[in-house]
C-alpha cells in the first residue's frame, strides 16, 4: 500500500518542466550547494528572535538560495495558463501551424474558398480533441501529485522544539526529518543519526531501481559517535555537497563543522527520495535535495518520444504530398492566369469584377487563385492522419499490452509498452542485439560444481537435481504446446474453440502452479528475498567434499586452543576450509530472518566499525586495548598521542598475541555453543532454515548457499563482523575490517577479516578467473611445495576450462595472509585514499590493487546460469524470420560461446571465427584475413543477392532463410579488447562487413559503452533498425541507443526497463512480440498510412481535375461542408478499425512461418515504390471517379453541387471498396464501420440539404440529395464508377496473388483453409520424414552428435593455443590464427557418412516417399507438438555445407536429394495451397536443384 | 496468501475475443477460382446493364440547332449601343427527320458560359430571393446597389448575367403556314426551388414589392415584368429566372426552357418536318460563347447521353477480359509446371 504513491510519482515529471528549473539556476551558483540547518538564524539576519512571522519567512529561506521545495508539481498547466500554453504546444507541431494557416487564409476576401468560420472547423476540432487528452492527463497527473503532496512525515519544528507532522510539500531543504521503520522517505536526505547502535539504516530500493534487496546506509561519520539523542538545535555544521544531478550511485560532499573540521559524505550517507526504510526504527537527517531536486525525480525522464521509421519515411512522403500540392496549385494559377487572359478583353457575362468595376489582371488572379488552391486542396495534407496514427497506435499498444500470450504467470506481469510511438518498429527489426545473463539465461545462478587445491567435485546429486527441475520445465512446456495446439485447431472463432482455450490455459496454469512456479510463488511471498528459489537454494553436496569439509571441522574444533590450529590440517584440508570460509564470508550478503527484525542484541567485540581511521587501527591493534577493555571510545587525546607517535607503532604491534586471547574469550559464549557438539546441530538446522540471504548479485548468495550445504553457514553479518556456524566448530565470529566491494574492472572483491583461529589477517579475494590467475603469488618451481602449488593451479585452470565449456560462470577464491605491519602499511595509503576527496574513486582502485596480489589460489567454483525457457526455439525462429542476432556479453568467451551452442546461436556444424587480438595491427591483419577467407568461401553468393529474391520465381516456395541458401555462413565470435580494435575509425567497415556475413555474431567481455558502440555503428553504418534486449544496468546504455529497446524485468532491477521501450518478462516473448505483433502492427499501420495518402490524393485529384472545367477558378464542385468534414467524418472510422483490428496473417500462421517476417524488414508494405503506385492509383481512380459522373452528367442541364454530391458519394463508395479490399479480416467490427460510414454520410447529407433553404452559400444544397435519391443516374453513376475505378487494382491483385503470389500471401491462404489442414501438412511432413528416410535421419542425428562434443573440444583447445601465444610478448604482433575446426568435423562426418552411405535411400525411394506421404491423410494428431521442434532445428545447414566440398561430393549428391525432399516436404506442407499440387512441385524443385548440383 | 493470489490474478488479461484479437473474420481471398468468377459476373452484369441503357438512351431524339452564327448580325447590332432598342429577329429553319415521341423538351444550350466560377456562385443572395428582405444583398458586390444606392433585385452576378433570349419553335404543317409549337413554362423547376427557396415578397402587387429596388444592370425589364402574360409567373417566382440561378457545372450546359404541351398535332410528340425558331434576341450580350436550342426526348435514366451505357459496357468488357487474360496466364503456368515434372 505505502508503495503506490510513490509508484505514482514515477510517470509524470516530463523532460520540459526540468529543462526549465535548469535554465533558471543562476549561472553564478557555482558546482556547489550549501545547506544549514533551517533551525538557525539565517546568516543575514542579525536578531535570531525576531518572532513568529519571520519564523515563516525563514521557513521559506530555501528560497532565497533557490532551492527547489519538496512540493511535487509534475502538472503542465494551471486553470489559467492552460490555454494559452496548450495551444503554444500544440503550435509546436508543424502540421498544426500549417492547418491553421491555411484556415487563416480564408480569412482574406480575395483568396477565400470557404467560408472562414467553416474553415477553422477542423483544425479546431483537432486541436480540442488534443487538448482535451492533455487536460485529462494533466489532471490525473495533478491528482496523483497532491496524494503524494498531502503525506505526511515528520519534522523538526523550531517553534515547538520537537518533531511534528508536516506535509511531504512542506518540507524545505535544511528541514530535519525524523522518519520511522517503513517509512518512505519524502526528500533526499542526509543521515545524521540512526536508531541502530552501528549507526546504519537499512532502506529499500525498490521504488528507485527495482531492486528488492536492503541497501546499507550510514551515518555521517561524527554523528555516528553521538552517545545521546540527536538534537536537531544543536546542529551547527554546514553541509557542501553537489549541485542535484541524476547520479544514483554518486554523491559527494562534506560537512564543515564549526570548529573546521570537515568529513567527507558519500553516497552511503544519503537517503534517496522514494525509498523506504527497513529494519531500523528510527532516523533523522537533514533535508539536501527537496522536490524537483532530488535524485529520484531527476531520473525520472517519462515516456519516450521516438520516432519510428515508418513515421520518418511518411513524413517524407508528406513532403511530397506538399510538393505535389504546390505543383497542382501552380499548374492551376497558371492556368488561370492565361484563362483570364483569354476571357479579359471579352468582359463576359459571367466575369465578376471588383467591386469598383475592375477585372483582375491575370497576375493578380493567377496569385489569388494559386492561394485558394492551396486551401482546397489542403486535403492532401491530411489533416486527421497524425490524430488517426496516434489513435491507432495507442490501440495497438493496448492490444499488446492485453495479449495473453504475453503474460507470465510466474512473475505476474505482462508486457508493457512504454514507448506509444514505436509499436510498427517491432515489425522491421533487422538486428537483435541481446544481452546474454538474464536475457538469454535465468540469471539464476546455481551451484553446480567446484575444485579446491586442484581437485574437482563434479557434484553429480546436483546436476541431477538441476536436472530435475529441467525436465519439470521441459513437461510443462510440452502440456503447454499440447494445451497451445487445441485453439489453434479452432482459430476460426466458434466460441467453443474460445473455450477450449480457456480451459488449456487455465490447465496450463495448474501444471505450472504445481512445479516450479509454485516455488517462485513462494519467494513472491517473501518479497524481500531475491535470488533465493528452491533451485537455487537445495545444494545437494558432493559426498566427498562433504566428508572433507566435516573433517576440517572437527580437526579444528579439536585444535582450536591450540596455538596454529590450522597447522593441524593437511594443506589440501586447510584450503578447503579457507575455500569455505571465503565462500561464505567474502561477500555483502545480509542475513535477516523472516519473522523478526533484525537483531540488535548479540554478543560482539567492542569495536565500531570497519577500520576507518587511522587511530582506530592502532586502538584495535595496541594493547592499550587490554587496559581500556571493553570501553568503547578512547580518549581522543590518547589516540592523537599515538598517531604522533606513529612511526613506532609497528612495535607495539608485537604483542598482538595478547590480543588473541583477548578475543577468545569474549567469543566464549559461541563456544558454548559449540561445546553442545552434534546434538544442537539439528536445532540449528531449523534454525538456518529460517535464515534469508539478501544478496546485491546472484552468485553470492549462489555460493553462500552452497556454502551452507556444507554447513557452513553464514548466521549473521553486521558491518564490521561476519559469523559464521559450523557444526562442530560452533560459530566462529571474523572481524570484518574491510570489504572492498567489487567492480566491474577489477572483476573481483575482497574481504579483510582477522581469522578468529588463528588471528591472522586473512584477505579472501573472490574475482573473474582470468583476473585471479594473474595475481596469484608466483610461484618457484624449484621446491616441492612450489611445484605442487603451479600444479594445482595448472589444474585448476583445466578445470576452469571445462567448467567454461559446460557453460558455467566461474569464480576463483583464493587467499592472502597479511602480516601486521604489511597490513598497516597497506592500510595507511588505504585510509588516505578513502579520506581524499578528489580522486576518491581512483585512488581506493589503486589501494585495492595494491591489497590484492600475491594471492594463494584456494579453488574455483562453476555456477550455472540456467537458459530461460524457450530460449533456443526463439532464436531459431528469429533467425528463421531473416533477424541477425548479435549477442554482446561481459561474460568471458568460453561461457559466452558454450551459452550460445546451447542457446542454438551457434550451431555444431558451422565454423566460428574467433577474433582475437592484442594489438591494433593484429586486428587489422586478422580482418583482412577472415574477410578474404569468408569472400573466397561464398564468391557468388553475398547475403544481400540472396535477401534480393525474395519472393521471386513461380514456385511458391522461396528459400525460408538465407543462410541455407548461400551455403553456411559462418559466425563470428570477438572479444572485448578486439571490439575495441574493431570499432576503431579504420576498421570499423571492415568489422562490419565481415559481421554481416556471419550469421551470428557473439562479443564478449563488452564493456556497456562497447555494447553501445557495436549498436550504434550498426544503426548508423548498415542502416539497420536494431533492437537492443537487456536486462541490467550493463545494457542501458545499449537499450537506449537501438531503434527499439527491450527491457527484460527480471531480478537485475529496473534499470534496464525503465530504460527501455517495451518491457518483456521473458526473453521467449520477445518472438510473438516482433514475430505477430511487430508484423501486425507494421502492416496495419503501413496500409493505414498509403491509404491515407491514397483516399487523400484521390479525393484532392476529384477537386484537381474540375478545375479544368471552371478555368482554374479554385472552384469547388463539392459542397464544402462535405469538403471539410468528408476526411473527418465520413471516411474516418473504417479505417481506424482496419489499422487496429487488421490482420494480414493469423497469429499461428506467422508463428509456424516467421519468414513472413522479412517483409516487414524489406518494408515490402510501404516503400517508396508503393506509395508512388499508390499515388498513381489514387490518381486514376480520382479520374474515374470524376470523368464517369462527369461524362454521365455532361450535357445536362445539372447543377454544380446537384453534381457534386453523387461525386462524394461515389468517392465514398470507392473509398469503403478500396479499404475493402486492403482489409486482409473483416470482423463484424469493419462491418459497422463501413455501414455506419454510409449511414452517417447519407443521413447528414439529407438532415443537412432539409435543413435550411436560404443558408450554406454558396452551394444552396436545400433538397438536393433528396432530388438526387429519386434519380436514376445518381444510382447508376455510383455503382459503375467504383466499380470502374477499383477494377485495375483488383486485378492486379487477383494476378499478383494468383500466379506469383508473395509469402504473406501464401501465408494468407494458409490460414484460409480449415484448421484442420493447418495441422495436416506438419503431419505429412513427419510422417514422409520419418517413413521415406529414417536412416538418414538418424545417422545425421548421431553425426551430430558425435561431432559435437569432439568439436567443442577442439575449439576450446584451439582457441587456448591461440591465446597462449598471443599472450607471449614475440607473437603479440602477429595476427593470430583464424581458428578453422570444420576440417577436424569434416573428418568425422566422412567418417560417419561412409559408414552410412551404402545404405542411404536412393533418390527414387525418397520422391517416392515422399510424394506417398504427402498424399496420406493424417491419422494420428498426438505427434504434432514434438515434431514441432524438429521443425525449428536448422539441422538442414549441415547437409549443405557437405554438399559444398567437392571432396564428399559422391555421397553428398545423395544426402543432397534427401535435402531437398526434406526441404520440399517441409515447404510443401507449409504453404502449398491445394493438396494435389505438392508432389508436382516437389518434383520440379527436385528437378531445378539437379540442374544446378 | 489469498490477497496475493488475488492480486496474482489481477494483472492477467481478458481473455475476450476481442482483447485478443480473436474477433471471428471473414477474409477475402483473392482465389483463382473466387476472382475469375467475380470478374465474369461482374462483367456480364455490366455488359447486361451497358446493353440496356445503350438501347434505353438510343430510343431518345434530340436535335439540337446552334443559332449564334446566324443571329450573328443581330449581335453585332447590339454591340451598338445606341442600337439597343431596335428589333432583331432571327429565323432558323430546321428539319425533324423523325417524329419525337413522348414529352418533348426544350432546352437551350449555352458553349463556354462559366457559371461554375466560385465568385459566380457565391454572388446571389438567397435572402432577397425568398422574400424576406429585399434590402440583404449580401455577398452581390459589385451588382448589389446601383450608382444611386438602391439595391438590385435580383442583386449578384448570376442574376444579371440571366439568358434571356426569346424562342419560339413553329411548325411549318404545310410549307407555307407555321404553326406555333405550343409550349409549356411551368415546372421546369425543381419543386423546392419554385416553393420553397424563392418566394416574391408579399403585398398586394409585385410592382409595388419591388418598390425601392432596382434592375439588375444587364436587364432591360424590372423582375416583375419578366413574363407579362402571366402574372404567377413574375418576379422571383419566374421559372426562367429559377433555372438559371442553378448554376450549371459545366461551362458547356443546356437549362430547360419549355416543354412541349401536347395538343393538337403535338399528342404524340413531335411530328417530323420543317420547323423554325425564331429569336428574339434584345439584351445587350457581351457574351461570345455559342448558343443553342436543343429539343430533347427523356427516358427513365434520364437525360439523352449514351454515356452511361457505354462505360457500362466498357467496364464489362475490360471485366471480361481482364478475366479471360488472367485464366490464359493461369493456364499457361500450369503448363509450365507440368513441363517442369517431365524434365
Amino acid at each position: 500500500m505505502q508503495r503506490e504513491p510513490a509508484a505514482a510519482e514515477e510517470p509524470g515529471c516530463p523532460g520540459g518542466r526540468r529543462r526549465r528549473r535548469r535554465r533558471r539556476r543562476r549561472p553564478g551558483d557555482g558546482r556547489t550547494r550549501v545547506v544549514r540547518s533551517n533551525l538557525l538564524p539565517p546568516p543575514g539576519v542579525e536578531d535570531p528572535a525576531a518572532g513568529a512571522a519571520k519564523g515563516a519567512r525563514r521557513r521559506r529561506r530555501g528560497g532565497a538560495q533557490r532551492l527547489a521545495d519538496n512540493r511535487l508539481k509534475t502538472t503542465k498547466y494551471t486553470l489559467l495558463s492552460f490555454l494559452p500554453k496548450n495551444l503554444f504546444e500544440q503550435f509546436h507541431r508543424l502540421a498544426n501551424v500549417y492547418f491553421v494557416f491555411i484556415a487563416l487564409l480564408n480569412f482574406v476576401p480575395a483568396v477565400n474558398a470557404f467560408q472562414p468560420g467553416l474553415a477553422l472547423a477542423p483544425v479546431l476540432f483537432i486541436l480540442a480533441v488534443t487538448a482535451f487528452k492533455d487536460l485529462w492527463e494533466d489532471y490525473s497527473r495533478h491528482r496523483s501529485d497532491h496524494e503524494i503532496n498531502h503525506l505526511g512525515c515528520l519534522v523538526f519544528s523550531r517553534e515547538e522544539k520537537q518533531y511534528v507532522n508536516r506535509f511531504w510539500k512542506e518540507i524545505r531543504v535544511g528541514d530535519f526529518v525524523r522518519l520511522r521503520c517503513n517509512e518512505i522517505i519524502p526528500a533526499d536526505i542526509l543521515l545524521l543519526s540512526s536508531s541502530d547502535p552501528d549507526g546504519l539504516c537499512h532502506i529499500e530500493t525498490a521504488n528507485l531501481d527495482g531492486e528488492t534487496n536492503l541497501k546499507r546506509r550510514q551515518v555521517v561519520r561524527g554523528f555516528s559517535e553521538l552517545v545521546s539523542e540527536f538534537n536537531p538545535l544543536m546542529f551547527t555544521s554546514v553541509i557542501e555537497c553537489e549541485k542535484p544531478n541524476n547520479d544514483l550511485t554518486r554523491f559527494r560532499g562534506c560537512i564543515i563543522h564549526d570548529n573546521g573540521k570537515k568529513a567527507g559524505l558519500y553516497k552511503e550517507n544519503l537517503l534517496l527520495r522514494g525509498c523506504t526504510i527497513r529494519n531500523t526504527e528510527a532516523v533523522v537527517g537533514i533535508v539536501i535535495y527537496a522536490g524537483h531536486e532530488t535524485k529520484a525525480l531527476l531520473n525520472n525522464s517519462g515516456p519516450r518520444y521516438k520516432r519510428s521509421q515508418l513515421e520518418r519515411q511518411m513524413n517524407c512522403d508528406v513532403l511530397w504530398c506538399v510538393l505535389l500540392l504546390i505543383c497542382m496549385s501552380l499548374f492551376s494559377a497558371v492556368g488561370h492566369g492565361l484563362w483570364v487572359q483569354r476571357y479579359q478583353e471579352k468582359k463576359s457575362l459571367f466575369d465578376v469584377p471588383e467591386s469598383d468595376g475592375s477585372s483582375l489582371s491575370p497576375v493578380t488572379a493567377a496569385v489569388y487563385s494559386f492561394l485558394t488552391m492551396i486551401i482546397i486542396l489542403q486535403v492532401l495534407i491530411p489533416i486527421s492522419l497524425y490524430v488517426s496514427i496516434e489513435i491507432v497506435k495507442v490501440c495497438q499498444v493496448y492490444f499488446i499490452n492485453q495479449d495473453i500470450e504475453l503474460y507470465d504467470e510466474e512473475t505476474d506481469s505482462q508486457l508493457q509498452c512504454r514507448a506509444l510511438n514505436i509499436t510498427e518498429d517491432l515489425g522491421q527489426i533487422q538486428y537483435i542485439f541481446s544481452d546474454k545473463t538474464g536475457t538469454l539465461t535465468e540469471n539464476k545462478m546455481v551451484f553446480r560444481r567446484c575444485t579446491v587445491s586442484g581437485i574437482e567435485y563434479s557434484h553429480d546429486a546436483n546436476a541431477q537435481r538441476l536436472a530435475r527441475y529441467q525436465e519439470a520445465d521441459s513437461e510443462e512446456e510440452e502440456a503447454v504446446s499440447k494445451g497451445g495446439s487445441l485453439p489453434q485447431r479452432g482459430s476460426i472463432g466458434s466460441h467453443q474453440s474460445v473455450r477450449i482455450m480457456h480451459r488449456s490455459q487455465s490447465t496450463k496454469s495448474h501444471r505450472r502452479t504445481g512445479s516450479r512456479a509454485e516455488a517462485k510463488w513462494a519467494s513472491m511471498l517473501s518479497k524481500h528475498t531475491a535470488f533465493s528459489s528452491p533451485m537455487e537454494k537445495d545444494i545437494t553436496p558432493d559426498p566427498k567434499l562433504f566428508e572433507k569439509v566435516s573433517e576440517c571441522d572437527r580437526c579444528l574444533a579439536i585444535a582450536r586452543h591450540q596455538e596454529h590450529p590450522l597447522a593441524h590440517l593437511s594443506p589440501e584440508l586447510s584450503d578447503v576450509f579457507d575455500f569455505f570460509i571465503a565462500l561464505t564470508i567474502c561477500n555483502t550478503v545480509v542475513v535477516t530472518s523472516p519473522d523478526q527484525p533484525r537483531q540488535k542484541v548479540r554478543v560482539r567485540f567492542e569495536v565500531k566499525s570497519p577500520v576507518k581511521t587511522i587511530e582506530d587501527f592502532l586502538r584495535r591493534f595496541s594493547p592499550s586495548r587490554l587496559t581500556s577493555g571493553c570501553s568503547s571510545i578512547g580518549s581522543l587525546a590518547t589516540n592523537k598521542a599515538t598517531h604522533k607517535s606513529g612511526s613506532n607503532f609497528l612495535s607495539t604491534l608485537s604483542n598482538d598475541r595478547t590480543l588473541l586471547k583477548l578475543e577468545e574469550k569474549l567469543s566464549q559464549p559461541t563456544k558454548a555453543i559449540a561445546s553442545n557438539g552434534y546434538s544442537s546441530g539439528a536445532k540449528e538446522k531449523e534454525q538456518e532454515w529460517e535464515l534469508r540471504y539478501e544478496a546485491e548479485s546472484p552468485d553470492e548468495a549462489a555460493l553462500v548457499y552452497a556454502a551452507r550445504a556444507y554447513n557452513c553457514a553464514l548466521v549473521d553479518r553486521l558491518h564490521d563482523q561476519v559469523s559464521v556456524e559450523l557444526p562442530h566448530l560452533g560459530r566462529l565470529t571474523f572481524e570484518l575490517l574491510h570489504i572492498l566491494g567489487f567492480d566491474s574492472i577489477r572483476k573481483r572483491m575482497s574481504v579483510v577479516i582477522r581469522h578468529p583461529l588463528t588471528d591472522e589477517i586473512n584477505v579472501y579475494t573472490k574475482g573473474a578467473d582470468s583476473v585471479v590467475m594473474d595475481l596469484l603469488l608466483p610461484c618457484s618451481s624449484d621446491d616441492a611445495r612450489g611445484r605442487h602449488q603451479k600444479k594445482i593451479r595448472s589444474k585448476t585452470q583445466n578445470y576452469l576450462n571445462l567448467y567454461a565449456v559446460e557453460g558455467l560462470r566461474t569464480l576463483c577464491i583464493a587467499k592472502r595472509v597479511l602480516s601486521k605491519e604489511e597490513y598497516a602499511c597497506w592500510l595507511q595509503s588505504h585510509l588516505e585514499a578513502e579520506s581524499s576527496l578528489d580522486n576518491r574513486e581512483e585512488l581506493l582502485f589503486q589501494s585495492a590493487i595494491r591489497l590484492e596480489t600475491n594471492l594463494h589460489l584456494l579453488g574455483a567454483t562453476g555456477i550455472e546460469d540456467r537458459l530461460q525457457d524457450g530460449v533456443p526455439e526463439t532464436i531459431a525462429k528469429l533467425r528463421q524470420a531473416g533477424l541477425q542476432i548479435w549477442v554482446l556479453t561481459g561474460d568471458k568467451q568460453e561461457t559466452a560461446i558454450n551459452i550460445a551452442y546451447a542457446c542454438k546461436l551457434l550451431d555444431h556444424d558451422e565454423e566460428v571465427i574467433t577474433l582475437n587480438a592484442e594489438s591494433q595491427e593484429a586486428c587489422a591483419a586478422l580482418l583482412d584475413q577472415c574477410l578474404h577467407y569468408v569472400k573466397s568461401k561464398s564468391p557468388c553468393s553475398t547475403p544481400q543477392k540472396t535477401e534480393g529474391n525474395v519472393s521471386v520465381g513461380f514456385s511458391p516456395l522461396c528459400p525460408p532463410s538465407t543462410s541455407t541458401t548461400s551455403g553456411p555462413s559462418p559466425s563470428l565470435v570477438i572479444d572485448g579488447r578486439s571490439l575495441a580494435y574493431a570499432l576503431d575509425k579504420n576498421l570499423e567497415d571492415k568489422f562490419l562487413f565481415l559481421a554481416k556475413q556471419c550469421r551470428s555474431v557473439l562479443c564478449c567481455r563488452s564493456t556497456p559503452l562497447q555494447k553501445s558502440m557495436v549498436v550504434k555503428l550498426v544503426r548508423s553504418k548498415l542502416k539497420a533498425m536494431t533492437l537492443a534486449i537487456g536486462d541490467g544496468a550493463n545494457d542501458v546504455s545499449m537499450i537506449q541507443v537501438a531503434d527499439v529497446g527491450v527491457g527484460i524485468s527480471g531480478q537485475e532491477g529496473m534499470q534496464a526497463v525503465m530504460a527501455s521501450d517495451f518491457a518483456v518478462p521473458r526473453f521467449r516473448y520477445l518472438e510473438r512480440l516482433l514475430i505477430v505483433h511487430g508484423h501486425w502492427c507494421y502492416s496495419r499501420l503501413a496500409n493505414m498510412v498509403l491509404y491515407f495518402f491514397y483516399k487523400n490524393t484521390m479525393f484532392v485529384g476529384l477537386l484537381f481535375w474540375f478545375q479544368f472545367y471552371c478555368g482554374f477558378s479554385a472552384s469547388a464542385m463539392i459542397d464544402q461542408w462535405y469538403l471539410i468534414f468528408f476526411n473527418l467524418l465520413f471516411s474516418s472510422l473504417p479505417q481506424l478499425v482496419t489499422g487496429v483490428l487488421d490482420k494480414d496473417v493469423p497469429a499461428d500462421v506467422l508463428l509456424t512461418a516467421p519468414q513472413l517476417y522479412k517483409s516487414g524488414q524489406n518494408m515490402e508494405e510501404y516503400r517508396p515504390r508503393t506509395f508512388w503506385l499508390n499515388m498513381a492509383d489514387a490518381a486514376f481512380q480520382s479520374l474515374v471517379c470524376f470523368f464517369i459522373p462527369y461524362l454521365a452528367y455532361y450535357d445536362s442541364d445539372t447543377d454544380v453541387f446537384t453534381w457534386g454530391t453523387p461525386i462524394t458519394a461515389i468517392a465514398l463508395f470507392t473509398f469503403l471498396l478500396h479499404l475493402g479490399i486492403e482489409t486482409k479480416t473483416w470482423t463484424w467490427l469493419n462491418w459497422i464501420a463501413c455501414g455506419f460510414s454510409i449511414l452517417l454520410f447519407f443521413t447528414v447529407a439529407l438532415i443537412y440539404n432539409a435543413s435550411c433553404a436560404t443558408c450554406y452559400p454558396p452551394s444552396n444544397p436545400y433538397w438536393t440529395m433528396q432530388t438526387l435519391l429519386g434519380d436514376p443516374v445518381f444510382y447508376l453513376t455510383c455503382l459503375i464508377a467504383p466499380v470502374a475505378a477499383l477494377l485495375p487494382r483488383l486485378f492486379f491483385k487477383a494476378v499478383q496473388g494468383n500466379l506469383f503470389p508473395t509469402q504473406l500471401q501464401l501465408g494468407r491462404q494458409l490460414a484460409k483453409r480449415s484448421p484442420k489442414k493447418l495441422i495436416a501438412p506438419k503431419e505429412t511432413f513427419a510422417q514422409g520424414h520419418l517413413l521415406g528416410e529414417p536412416r538418414t535421419e538418424s545417422s545425421e542425428q548421431r553425426s551430430i552428435k558425435t561431432s559435437g562434443p569432439l568439436s567443442q573440444d577442439c575449439t576450446s583447445q584451439a582457441s587456448w593455443h591461440v591465446q597462449q601465444p598471443a599472450c607471449s610478448p614475440e607473437a603479440s604482433g602477429e595476427p593470430n590464427v583464424v581458428d578453422m575446426n570444420m576440417p577436424l568435423r569434416e573428418d568425422i562426418l566422412l567418417e560417419e557418412l561412409s559408414g552410412q552411405a551404402p545404405g542411404s535411400v536412393p533418390r527414387e525411394a525418397i520422391l517416392e516417399g515422399c510424394s506417398g506421404a504427402s498424399k496420406m491423410k493424417p491419422t494420428s494428431t498426438s505427434r504434432t507438438a514434438p515434431l514441432s521442434s524438429i521443425f525449428n532445428l536448422p539441422n538442414f545447414s549441415s547437409l549443405n555445407w557437405i554438399s559444398s566440398f567437392s571432396l564428399v561430393s559422391g555421397l553428398g549428391s545423395i544426402l543432397q536429394f534427401s535435402r531437398n525432399s526434406l526441404q520440399m516436404d517441409k515447404q510443401d506442407s507449409e504453404f502449398l495451397p491445394s493438396p494435389p499440387q505438392p508432389d508436382q512441385d516437389l518434383c520440379g524443385l527436385s528437378g531445378q536443384t539437379t540442374d544446378y548440383f | 496468501m489469498k490477497r496475493i493470489s488475488e492480486d496474482y490474478q489481477s494483472r492477467l488479461p481478458d481473455n475476450t475475443a476481442l482483447k485478443q484479437q480473436q474477433l471471428p473474420a471473414y477474409r477475402l481471398q483473392l482465389s483463382a477460382t473466387g476472382v475469375l468468377s467475380g470478374f465474369f459476373a461482374a462483367g456480364a452484369f455490366c455488359l447486361g446493364m451497358g446493353i440496356i441503357l445503350i438501347l434505353s438512351a438510343k430510343s431518345i431524339k434530340e436535335i439540337e440547332v446552334k443559332y449564334t452564327k446566324i443571329c450573328a448580325n443581330c449581335a453585332e447590332l447590339r454591340e451598338d449601343a445606341t442600337n439597343f432598342d431596335k428589333e432583331c429577329t432571327c429565323s432558323i429553319p430546321f428539319y425533324l427527320s423523325e417524329t419525337m415521341k413522348g414529352n418533348v423538351y426544350m432546352y437551350y444550350k449555352l458553349y463556354g458560359f462559366y457559371q461554375n466560377l466560385y465568385q459566380y456562385i457565391l454572388s446571389r443572395s438567397n435572402s432577397q430571393l425568398l422574400g424576406t428582405d429585399l434590402k440583404d444583398v449580401g455577398n452581390c458586390a459589385p451588382f448589389s446597389n446601383s450608382h444611386d444606392g438602391t439595391p438590385i433585385a435580383p442583386c449578384g452576378a448570376i442574376a444579371n448575367s440571366i439568358f434571356n433570349d426569346t424562342i419560339i419553335l413553329s411548325y411549318n404543317l404545310n410549307s407555307s403556314i407555321p404553326i406555333e409549337v405550343p409550349m409549356l413554362k411551368s415546372k421546369i423547376t425543381w419543386w423546392t426551388d419554385k416553393y420553397v427557396k424563392f418566394q416574391n415578397p408579399s403585398s398586394i402587387n409585385l410592382s409595388s414589392a419591388f418598390a425601392g429596388t432596382t434592375k439588375p444592370p444587364y436587364w432591360s425589364k424590372p423582375v416583375y415584368e419578366l413574363d407579362e402574360e402571366d402574372p404567377g409567373n413574375n418576379g422571383f417566382l419566374n421559372d426562367d429566372f429559377i433555372v438559371w440561378m442553378r448554376t450549371a457545372a459545366f461551362p458547356t450546359f443546356k437549362k430547360l426552357y419549355r416543354r412541349l404541351n401536347r395538343i393538337q398535332y403535338f399528342i404524340e410528340g413531335l411530328p417530323a418536318g420543317n420547323y423554325s425558331l425564331l429569336i428574339f434576341d434584345f439584351p445587350v450580350t457581351r457574351f461570345k460563347g455559342e448558343k443553342s436550342v436543343v429539343l430533347s426526348t427523356l427516358t427513365w435514366s434520364g437525360g439523352s447521353s449514351l454515356f452511361l451505357g457505354l462505360a457500362y459496357t466498357v467496364t464489362g468488357a475490360v471485366t471480361w477480359l481482364a478475366a479471360f487474360s488472367m485464366m490464359a496466364i493461369h493456364l499457361m503456368l500450369k503448363k509450365k509446371k507440368m513441363l517442369f515434372i517431365q524434365d
